[in-house]
C-alpha cells in the first residue's frame, strides 16, 4: 500500500516521504543545525534516512527512530503507526472456538485410514510437513499418492483441487503415476467407484523442474503462486529439498547455505500460509556425526539433512524407514516400510507399519502374529 | 530532573520555542503551572501534553517513585500461571509469572508449542480453583495452533477440575469452565511475517480495552519472522524495540507474555554450542528463559535465566492431555 493512501494528514505523511522536510515549518534551531543536532543527539545508525515509499517499511525501523528521523511530534507518529498497522495487520484476531471453520482445520488424507489416524486425519494446512528417509524408503510413493488424494472432494478427504510436484532431481515418475492412478479404486475403497473414475487425475497434477536454487525460487515466487492462486492446486511438493544444498555450498560457505535455507524456508511458510495449502517437502537423511545435540529420545543413526536452521522451519516432520521384513499379499510382495511422527504440536511420537503395492502406501494392520495383511 | 531538554522526543519547534524561553533541563518546567507555561514559552495547550507525556514517557513516572518496601508488597501480590507440572511450576514459584517476560527455547519437537497452549487454557482457570480466570492473545508464526491438540489439552484441565469440586462456588464455577469457554477466550491471530507481528503488538492496547481480562500474550515463535530479516542490524534494532514493547506490554497493562525461541548453532573454533536464536542483545529481553532439552531420553526443562530463581532442571513430559509431571510411579 502506498503511504499517501493512509489516513492521515497529509503534512505527517510529508514527514516521512521527504529527507529535507521537517513536518511543519522548519524554524532554525539556536545553537545547532539539522545535521548537527542529529548527529549530535541521534547516535549514528546504518538505517536509510527518513524516505519512505511503502507502508510496511514504517514498521522497518523502531518507533523512535521514526520519530526523530522524521521530526514529527510522539503523537504524530503514534496516529501514523497506528493507521499503518490497521492496513498491515492481516485480519484481527479470531476467537479460537471459531477457528473450527477455517482451513487450518482441514486434514488432507494419504489416502490410507489406517496411516491417516496415525496423523490424525492427514497432513494439515498452513504448516510445512517434511518426509525424510534413506532412498527406497517410500517418500516418492506416499507423494504421488497424495497428489491424487488431493484431487478427491472434501467429504472424502481431500481438498477438491490438483496438485504441483516440484522435481529437483531425476525425472518425474511419470509411469509409476499412472499405475497408481488405474489402481486407484482399488486403493481408495472408502470412496464410491464412480467419484474415482470421473476425475481425470492426471490433469490436475503440474510438474515442474528446479535443478538449482535460484530456479527454485523462481519457481516458488513465480508459477506455482499462480496455480495456488487460481485455485488449481493446493498441494505443493517438493522432491527433493537436500539435493540442492548438497552440490551448490563449500564447507565454510555455511553463512551462505544458512541464509538459502531460512529464505526458502520463508518462502515455503508463505506458499503454506497465504493460499491455505498443504506443502510437503521430500528430504534425504544423513549420519548422525555430532551425537551431543539431541533431538528425540533416542539417539538416532540417520537424521534428517540440512541441519538445524531447516528443521526450525518444518511444522511436521515424519520419516520412513524401510525395515528388514517383507510381506507378501497374493502374488505381491513389499518390505515393510515404517512411517514415523517424529514431531507434530498436535501428534503423538509413533510409528505405523505400512507396505507400498501395485495400488500404493498402505498400512498394516498386524493380525495377531506372523504374516501381515492389509 | 536535571536531564536536558534536548534528549526529549518533542518536535522541533516546541523544542525551540522552550530553548527560546529559556528552559534548558526537566526541573525547570516543574514548578509552573500549564498555564504560567503557555504564556511564558509561548507554546500551545496542545504542545504543553505532549511535553507531559514525553517527560512521563521516558522517565516513568518523573515526579513519583516507589520505595522498594512499596515495591516488594506489590511483588508478593503478583500473580502466576500454572503449567500442570508441578516440578515446573516449583521451580518458578509459582508458574509463568504476570507483569513479566518468559522466553521458552528449545530444539524443534522438544514441546515448546506445547507448553504455550497449555499455559494458555491454564490461564483461563476459574478463581475459585486457584487460577486467574484469565483470557489469551495467541499470536502464531508457525501454524502450530491446532484445533486438535488444544481441544485435547482444554478437555484435560476441565476433567482435572471438575474432580476437584467440593464446594457451592465450585460447582458453579465448573459449570461456566467448559471446552467451548476455554476456546472463545483464547484469541488467535497468525501473522505471517515481521510486519504483521509489529502492526499486530501496536493495536493490541486497542484490543486490551475491548478485552480487559486479557492477561497472556503468547507468541509463537518470536524466532521464525524475525529470522527472515536478512539485514542483521535492522534485524537487532527491531529485536530491541520489540523487547522495549513487550515489556512495556507486560507492565502497563499486567499481562504475563510468553514467547517462544529457536536455537542456533554457535561455532567457537572448533566446537559447535547449541544457543537460543535471535542474538544476545535479545536475550536481555525476557525476564525469565526457559531451556527445554532432551537428555538422556527424557524431557527437561531448564532454568536458565530468572532474577528471583536459582537455576534449576526439573522433568517434564508430554502426554495426550498435556504438559505433565515425570510419573514417578512409572
Amino acid at each position: 500500500m502506498r503511504l499517501d493512501q493512509l489516513a492521515v494528514d497529509q503534512r505527517i505523511i510529508a514527514a516521512v516521504t521527504r529527507v529535507d522536510s521537517v513536518g511543519h515549518a522548519p524554524e532554525p534551531f539556536p545553537i545547532l543545525s539539522l545535521a548537527d543536532f542529529l548527529s549530535e543527539v541521534v547516535a549514528p545508525t546504518s538505517l536509510p534516512t527518513a524516505r519512505f515509499s511503502s507502508v510496511p517499511e514504517l514498521f522497518g525501523v523502531p518507533a523512535l527512530d521514526l520519530q526523530r528521523l522524521s521530526g514529527l511530534s510522539r503523537t504524530d507518529v503514534q496516529l501514523l503507526l497506528s493507521a499503518a498497522a490497521a492496513t498491515c495487520r492481516p485480519h484481527p484476531a479470531v476467537s479460537a472456538v471459531n477457528y473450527g471453520g477455517l482451513a487450518s482445520n482441514l486434514r488432507l488424507s494419504v489416502g490410507c485410514p489406517v496411516l491417516d489416524q496415525l496423523l490424525r486425519g492427514g497432513l494439515p494446512v498452513g504448516g510445512v510437513t517434511e518426509l525424510s528417509g534413506e532412498s527406497a524408503a517410500g517418500k516418492t510413493q506416499l507423494a504421488l499418492q497424495l497428489c491424487l488424494s488431493v484431487q478427491l472432494p472434501v467429504q472424502y478427504r481431500g481438498l477438491g483441487s490438483g496438485a504441483v510436484y516440484v522435481c529437483t532431481e531425476g525425472s518425474f515418475p511419470v509411469t509409476r503415476l499412472y499405475q497408481l492412478i488405474s489402481e486407484q479404486p482399488r486403493l481408495r475403497t472408502d470412496v464410491p467407484e464412480s467419484v474415482v473414475t470421473s476425475l481425470r487425475f492426471s490433469d490436475q497434477i503440474y510438474v515442474e523442474h528446479a535443478a538449482d536454487l535460484d530456479s527454485l525460487q523462481a519457481c516458488l515466487s513465480r508459477r506455482v503462486p499462480l496455480l495456488l492462486a487460481r485455485g488449481l492446486v493446493r498441494l505443493v511438493v517438493l522432491d527433493s529439498v537436500a539435493a540442492l544444498f548438497r552440490s551448490q555450498f563449500q564447507a565454510d560457505d555455511w553463512l551462505e547455505r544458512n541464509r538459502q535455507i531460512l529464505r526458502l524456508g520463508a518462502k515455503l511458510q508463505q506458499l503454506t500460509s497465504d493460499f491455505n495449502s498443504v506443502v510437503l517437502v521430500i528430504n534425504q537423511v544423513t549420519d548422525v556425526f555430532d551425537s551431543s545435540n539431541r533431538t528425540g529420545p533416542v539417539m538416532p543413526q540417520v537424521v534428517p539433512a540440512l541441519g538445524l536452521s531447516w528443521s526450525n522451519q518444518v511444522l511436521i516432520r515424519l520419516m520412513m524407514r524401510r525395515l528388514q521384513r517383507s510381506v507378501h499379499r497374493g502374488h505381491q510382495r513389499s518390505a515393510v516400510r515404517q512411517l514415523v511422527v517424529e514431531f507434530a504440536p498436535h501428534l503423538s511420537r509413533g510409528g505405523q507399519e505400512a507396505a507400498v503395492w501395485r495400488e500404493g502406501v498402505r498400512g498394516l494392520v498386524t493380525v495377531s502374529h506372523g504374516q501381515d495383511e492389509t | 530532573m536535571q536531564r536536558s531538554l534536548l534528549s526529549l522526543p518533542l518536535n522541533f519547534s516546541l523544542r525551540n520555542k522552550l530553548f527560546n524561553a529559556g528552559f534548558r533541563v526537566i526541573a525547570d518546567l516543574q514548578r509552573l503551572t500549564d498555564s504560567e507555561l503557555i504564556h511564558e514559552a509561548g507554546v500551545s495547550q496542545q504542545d504543553v501534553l505532549e511535553l507531559l507525556q514525553a517527560v512521563r514517557g521516558e522517565g516513568g513516572d518523573a515526579w513519583s517513585s516507589s520505595t522498594s518496601l512499596e515495591l516488594l508488597q506489590k511483588e508478593g501480590e503478583s500473580r502466576s500461571i500454572v503449567s500442570f507440572c508441578s516440578q515446573l511450576d516449583e521451580a518458578l514459584s509459582g508458574g509463568v509469572p504476570v507483569g513479566k517476560i518468559t522466553e521458552v527455547c528449545g530444539t524443534p519437537g522438544v514441546g515448546k508449542t506445547q507448553l504455550c497452549l497449555q499455559v494458555a487454557v491454564d490461564v483461563q482457570i476459574p478463581p475459585c480453583f486457584g487460577g486467574l480466570g484469565g483470557h489469551v492473545i495467541f499470536v502464531d508464526t508457525e501454524g502450530g495452533f491446532l484445533l486438535q491438540r488444544i481441544e485435547d489439552i482444554a478437555a484435560a484441565v476441565v476433567r482435572h477440575c471438575s474432580l476437584l469440586v467440593e464446594d457451592d462456588e465450585q460447582r458453579e464455577g465448573i459449570l461456566t469452565f467448559t471446552v467451548e469457554t476455554i476456546l472463545s477466550n483464547i484469541y488467535v491471530v497468525r501473522c505471517n511475517d515481521y510486519i504483521e507481528v509489529l502492526a499486530q503488538l501496536h493495536l493490541l492496547p486497542d484490543f486490551l480495552l475491548e478485552h480487559p481480562r486479557t492477561c497472556l500474550l503468547v507468541i509463537d515463535s518470536v524466532a521464525c519472522p524475525f529470522r527472515h530479516i536478512e539485514v542483521v542490524s535492522q534485524r537487532t534494532q527491531l529485536l530491541q524495540s520489540l523487547g522495549l514493547q513487550l515489556t512495556n506490554l507486560a507492565i502497563r497493562y499486567n499481562l504475563a507474555v510468553l514467547v517462544t525461541n529457536h536455537m542456533t548453532t554457535r561455532l567457537q573454533g572448533s566446537q559447535s554450542q547449541l544457543v537460543p536464536a535471535l542474538g544476545e542483545l535479545w536475550g536481555h529481553a525476557p525476564t525469565i528463559r526457559l531451556l527445554l532439552q532432551w537428555l538422556n531420553s527424557q524431557r527437561v526443562a531448564i532454568v536458565v535465566k530468572s532474577p528471583d530463581h536459582m537455576e534449576a532442571i526439573v522433568q517434564y513430559q508430554i502426554t495426550s492431555d498435556g504438559l505433565r509431571d515425570v510419573d514417578e510411579s512409572v
